[in-house]
């Protein structure tokens, strides 16, 4: 047993004094009695005549001694070293993901990482140091760099659990970034207290952390809803189609009933039966007349309970207004004609900003007027998008991204280009088809623009004769709709920030969230956009700026979070594995329990006293 | 008769007591107490010769009738029974509410009435000596007679404690003064720190019939009074400090209970009638109840 403050020894000179006090003769009350025959037995306790008396054995001067020691023990905060290193810096990265909110431990998983966390700020020497990071959506200092105690104490028990997802990334870089300097002596540590419901990652391959992972978790009895989606009915467009899907992550087969709302009210119910690590879709069809909430809802009463909601903000469909500007091209005008739902206009330049259509093509020709809402612009060469456009005849087709949206069905294995303006990927956008030199089509978000650039003219191409070149548009169609884009930026990950385009300058808006309670934002007058952080939570959300109001929702969403199994080791590549740790706080502090018996000491010291005289 | 000890109606029904002696009375002096002497009564005692000198009086002559020899009836000698009041007057005595030399002093009353009625011979033996009440305490050396009986009430109730008992000294120096055995009865609280063994024996030793009667203050039996304390003796001023509170109250009350319980058996032993009353005690319950049903009269 080794003593964190010895100094607290000096302490013990009171029990000198203590005894002094029994040495004293103590001033009584006189009281004359017959005979003091009957008193023989109570006498052997306190006699004097002089100022300074006899010691004599004495239980309550024998209480009050063990009293003192104990109280200078307590002083001297004796601790048992265990096998864990002594380190001068801790960093402590307290996991708060929504899988942390898992019941499985008593009262939660994040409760017992807290209670755990504690337990090593407890167990800290002096000197030492630590800093606690708090680790979800986003990596939150709670507390810096501080041997002080109770302000750890306090950084720890604010940490609260959300029902974000864990990027643990950016809270090791934070971590590494802390610890990176220090002397190899001090032997720095970084604690993770999580269940380990992360995605792996091969950032940190060859750093070698010092990490120490505190799996927290037992169990995996979960359902969660992890993809939501809605959608017009391919095969009835006046219906809705609301995609879901329905995963068991626990070891055993597991049944659930799944309810659709509209608006909080039940639309539909199904029972789903899973087995284990089976993810089930379900695609829900629905009838909707106005713009409002769907939500789907697990009743089973699992381990985690935020991922048993989700919901997602359905508009109705409006046709896409689109102005193809040409001289002339029909493949390219039938190809539009045949997206659904599209109200297509034809015409050869473009005087105006074209704000008036919801997209702009630009087949080959440069408008007199450059539009300012989305474009698609085959064969442009005008265009201040790229730092250099090349001319090359005949350029092969190497490769495209299958999983863009605007490639969903699409391929290019037999089509062949006769010539092509060739250009370098630009920061705002990624290619998705190349060629050997350079990108044949480029996608992305300029500003508030939506772009898609095809280099070579398809009319100069074997594309329009084949299959994937009126789904290539159908698609591009979808992708330019700026309702689109606003129907998907209305679902965000809970932790990620909500933007919300502005059409008109506001100077503040107001989010209700899901608990009714509301968040006043001030808002930069230039500003054409919001952005609001605070998604923390699943739910329903309100915005309203200036005249504009809208819903949008937040849900986790997230399959390696809602898989609430904790791993007992964290693989950071093919060879860097950290498996959990079994490893006690290095310092076991006794001073608390032994205050807490010498409480009890001094009340039964109490009572002794009070029964003798009272 | 007016009395500061007694009430009338308690007289009255102690005038038809009579102290039971299990002796045979050995006084000189005539009483109404049976003796083993002969002497002049009604009770037949035994027959002898006749011998010159003999008053004709006693001879029965039936049986000369008979016989034609003079026989002498004898008839047993009635004497009186010394009744030995030894009364503690020390300052222990003063304590109690009502205080025990009070309460004393109206037992050793009611005795001496009950003897005087039976015309026994009372004497009242306070200890220690007091010379202030010489006088007093010479007139209560000896009562005889119911006639004396106001003077005997007097004088006892103008007696005062103070001082320190020898307690055995006291007895022994009472049962050596006694020319004849006869019944005693002590009352005291027996709280000498000599003990009381030595009296008492004295007293048994001598022939004695000896009754005690234990008086104990309501406090000492369950003080009131807690917290550190510095006792002071009343009798040897001798300080003694203790410190005591009301969860010891049940420790010195068990004390209490084996220091009575051993003057008990002590008595018991050596056949020497034993009651202990608190000062507070009734009387008549003491007189009357305790008393008469242990046969200490009758």
């Amino acid at each position: 047993m080794n003593f964190l403050a010895p100094l607290g020894f000096l302490f013990a000179l009171t029990i000198p004094v203590v005894v002094v006090f029994y040495l004293l003769k103590r001033k009584r009350v006189v009281k004359l009695v017959s005979s003091t025959l009957l008193w023989q037995k109570f006498l052997s306790e306190t006699q004097a005549s002089a100022p300074f008396q006899k010691l004599r054995k004495n239980w309550l001067l024998i209480l009050q001694i063990i009293l003192l020691i104990l109280a200078v023990l307590a002083i001297t905060r004796p601790y048992f070293p265990t096998k864990a290193r002594s380190s001068e810096l801790r960093v402590l990265i307290l996991d708060a993901s929504a899988s942390m909110q898992s019941t499985d431990e008593s009262p939660s998983r994040f409760d017992k990482a807290r209670k755990e966390a504690l337990s090593w700020v407890d167990s800290l020497r002096e000197g030492d140091k630590m800093v606690v990071l708090q680790a979800a959506a986003n990596t939150e200092v709670k507390q810096s760099e501080t041997s002080d105690k109770s302000a750890l104490r306090r950084a720890i028990e604010s940490c609260t659990a959300m029902d974000s997802p864990t990027r643990l990334i950016p809270a090791l870089k934070m971590a590494e970034s802390l610890i990176r300097d220090r002397d190899k002596g001090s032997n720095p540590e970084i604690h993770l207290f999580s269940d380990g419901a992360f995605p792996d990652s091969s950032e940190f391959e060859n750093k070698a952390l010092p990490i120490i992972y505190h799996k927290v978790g037992q169990g995996a009895n979960n359902i969660g809803i992890t993809a939501l989606d809605v959608r017009a009915n391919p095969e009835d467009a006046s219906q809705r189609a609301i995609y879901a899907s329905v995963a068991n992550f626990s070891t055993n087969n597991l049944e659930t009933e799944v309810e659709l709302k509209f608006e909080n009210h039940l639309i539909d119910t199904r029972i789903v039966k899973l087995k284990p690590n089976e993810i089930s879709p379900q695609v829900f069809l629905a009838t909707q007349t106005n713009d409002g909430v769907f939500t789907i809802h697990s009743t089973l009463d699992d381990d985690l309970a935020a991922d048993n909601d989700a919901s997602i903000v359905s508009l109705l469909p409006h046709p896409v207004k689109v102005l193809l500007v040409t001289r002339g091209n029909s493949f390219l005008e039938r190809a539009l004609r045949a997206a659904p739902n599209v109200d297509l206009t034809v015409d050869s330049d473009l005087q105006n900003d074209g704000l008036a259509y919801d997209f702009v093509t630009l087949d080959g020709v440069t408008p007199t007027v450059w539009p300012k809402c989305n474009v698609m612009a085959i064969h442009v060469y005008n265009t201040n998008w790229f730092d250099k456009v090349t001319a090359e005849e005949a350029p092969p087709i190497v490769d495209w991204v299958p999983t863009h949206p605007l490639l969903r069905y699409v391929g290019f294995d037999n089509v062949r280009v006769a010539k092509s303006l060739l250009a370098k990927t630009p920061s705002w956008g990624v290619a998705i088809v190349y060629s050997t030199q350079a990108s044949l089509i480029v996608a992305g978000d300029l500003g508030r623009q939506r772009i898609v650039w095809i280099g070579f003219d398809t009319v100069e191409s074997e594309w329009p004769l084949r299959i994937s070149y009126p789904i290539f548009m159908a698609n591009a169609v979808e992708w330019l709709d700026p309702a689109t884009v606003r129907n998907s930026q209305l679902l965000v990950h809970a932790g990620d920030p909500f933007r919300y385009g502005l059409s008109q300058p506001v100077a503040s808006a107001e989010v209700t969230m899901p608990d009714n309670s509301t968040r006043k934002l001030n808002v930069d007058t230039n500003s054409n956009e919001i952005v609001f952080g605070d998604t923390f939570h699943h739910g329903t959300y309100h915005l309203k700026a200036g005249t504009n109001q809208t819903d949008f929702c937040v849900a986790l969403l997230d399959e390696a979070e809602s898989n609430i199994k904790p791993r007992d080791e964290l693989k950071f590549g093919k060879y860097n594995q950290i498996s959990a740790t079994t490893l006690h706080r290095a310092n076991m502090e006794l001073w608390r329990t032994i205050a807490a018996v010498a409480l009890a000491v001094l009340m039964f010291e109490w009572w002794y006293y009070h029964r003798r005289t009272v | 008769m007016a009395n500061p000890l007694l009430t009338p109606e308690l007289l009255r029904r102690l005038e038809q007591f009579q102290l039971l002696a299990a002796r045979r009375a050995k006084s000189s002096a005539r009483g109404e107490r049976r003796s083993r002497a002969r002497g002049q009564s009604v009770e037949f005692a035994d027959y002898r010769n006749y011998v010159a000198g003999d008053d004709f009086r006693y001879l029965d002559w039936n049986l000369y009738g008979r016989l034609e020899r003079l026989f002498l009836k004898l008839y047993e000698e009635e004497r009186e029974l010394p009744v030995r009041i030894f009364l503690d007057s020390s300052e222990s005595m003063t304590f109690g509410e009502p205080r025990k030399f009070d309460f004393a002093r109206q037992i050793a009353a009611a005795v001496g009435y009950v003897a005087l009625c039976g015309f026994d011979r009372v004497s009242v033996i306070p200890f220690p000596d007091n010379p202030d009440e010489a006088a007093m305490r010479g007139a209560l050396r000896t009562v005889r007679g119911r006639k004396s009986a106001l003077r005997f009430f007097q004088n006892l109730s103008q007696l005062t404690a103070k001082g320190s008992a020898n307690f055995n000294e006291a007895l022994r120096r009472g049962a050596l003064e006694a020319r004849q055995a006869g019944v005693a009865v002590v009352l005291s609280d027996f709280l000498d720190p000599a003990g009381y063994e030595q009296g008492l024996t004295s007293l048994v030793a001598r022939g004695f019939q000896v009754n005690t009667v234990q008086i104990l203050a309501p406090d000492e039996l369950a003080p009131t009074t807690y917290g550190d304390l510095r006792l002071v003796d009343s009798e040897t001023g001798g300080l003694q400090e203790v410190t005591f509170g009301r969860y010891r109250l049940a420790s010195y009350q068990q004390m209490v209970q084996n220091f009575c319980q051993r003057l008990r058996e002590y008595c018991s032993a050596r056949g020497i009638n034993f009651f202990m009353a608190s000062s507070n005690t009734s009387l008549e319950y003491l007189l009357l109840k305790q008393l008469r049903t242990a046969e200490v009269w009758g």
